[in-house]
């Protein structure tokens, strides 16, 4: 089974990071989509189905916290597990994050096995054979 | 520990968890005149308001671009040092505002990066400076606004 991502962030070089280790955790990873911020995000998922969203918080235009409003009020969309990734990491930050739907919360700056960690515990695979185990070593990453 | 001492501690802390995790780059602390090419900022407002500013060489933040992105020094552009280096403060803020008091909410604004060759400004009765070096380049992070008179 192989997975559509997308990742929201402002920064490219962030996006390029995140991707970078989505890919060595070891996910069949088919197509991963990359938006600026929570406009550009909802604009791509109007003609893609992706089966996880990992986003920053603190965007331009749409912010994360407002692009989780939107895919709540989307039948559809709300069903997609949403995993946040940003440095807003107050208590009542991450209560507002999970209260608007998130699935997963991660504190910048990460190490790359926090985000393996909470892709397996969102999307719900484990050592059953959906990923690729040899795709990242069980230690760390290559990275 | 003084507010002070204790916020200069907790600035020390997110500035080496932010480059060692995220940049693969070991700073120390330095002292003396510094030239830099970069400057970002970023403010933030919540239960006390301030500004964090940081003062990069181009040369560390082209390092840092190539470690965080695994790129050759050729294939690194102003873009991406710009990006990397807003990311670094970005992220140097919001550590340290939860390290700092993790019930509250801070605000921030996005990180701003200028083109801004010059010399680390040393006020050190207005702001809470630091300096960095790692491998010769330079870094230098500067805390103000009432943030300080807490």
């Amino acid at each position: 089974m192989s997975f559509n991502v997308l990742i929201v962030d402002d920064s490219g070089a962030m996006r390029a990071v995140i991707k970078k280790i989505v890919g060595l955790s070891g996910f069949r990873m088919d197509q991963c989509l990359e938006a600026g911020n929570g406009r550009e995000a909802m604009a791509l998922l109007a003609d893609h189905w992706v089966d996880v969203i990992i986003s920053d918080i603190n965007m331009p235009e749409v912010n994360g916290l407002e692009f989780l409003e939107q895919l709540a009020r989307n039948e559809t969309l709300r069903e997609i597990p949403v995993i946040m990734i940003t440095t807003e990491g107050s208590e009542q930050m991450m209560q507002e994050a999970f209260a608007r739907g998130a699935k997963g919360f991660v504190k910048k700056p990460f190490l790359p096995e926090e985000i393996k960690k909470i892709l397996y515990q969102v999307i719900g695979v484990g050592d059953d054979g959906q990923y690729e185990e040899d795709a990242g070593s069980a230690d760390g990453l290559d990275f | 520990m003084g507010s002070m001492k204790k916020m200069q501690a907790l600035l020390m802390d997110s500035i080496f968890e932010v480059f060692e995790k995220m940049f693969f780059v070991f700073l120390e602390p330095c002292t003396g005149a510094m030239g830099h090419d970069l400057a970002v900022s970023i403010r933030f407002c919540g239960s006390t308001n301030g500004r964090i500013d940081a003062y990069l060489s181009e040369s560390l933040a082209a390092f840092m671009a190539q470690n965080m992105l695994g790129l050759n020094p050729e294939e690194v552009t102003d873009n991406t040092r710009e990006d990397c280096a807003r990311e670094a403060v970005n992220m140097i803020a919001g550590n340290f505002l939860n390290k700092l008091d993790a019930r509250q909410v801070f605000n921030l604004t996005l990180p701003v990066c200028e083109k801004k060759p010059g010399r680390f400004p040393q006020d050190n009765d207005a702001a809470l400076c630091l300096m960095f070096d790692a491998e010769e380049r330079s870094l230098g992070i500067r805390l103000s606004g009432e943030i300080l008179e807490r």
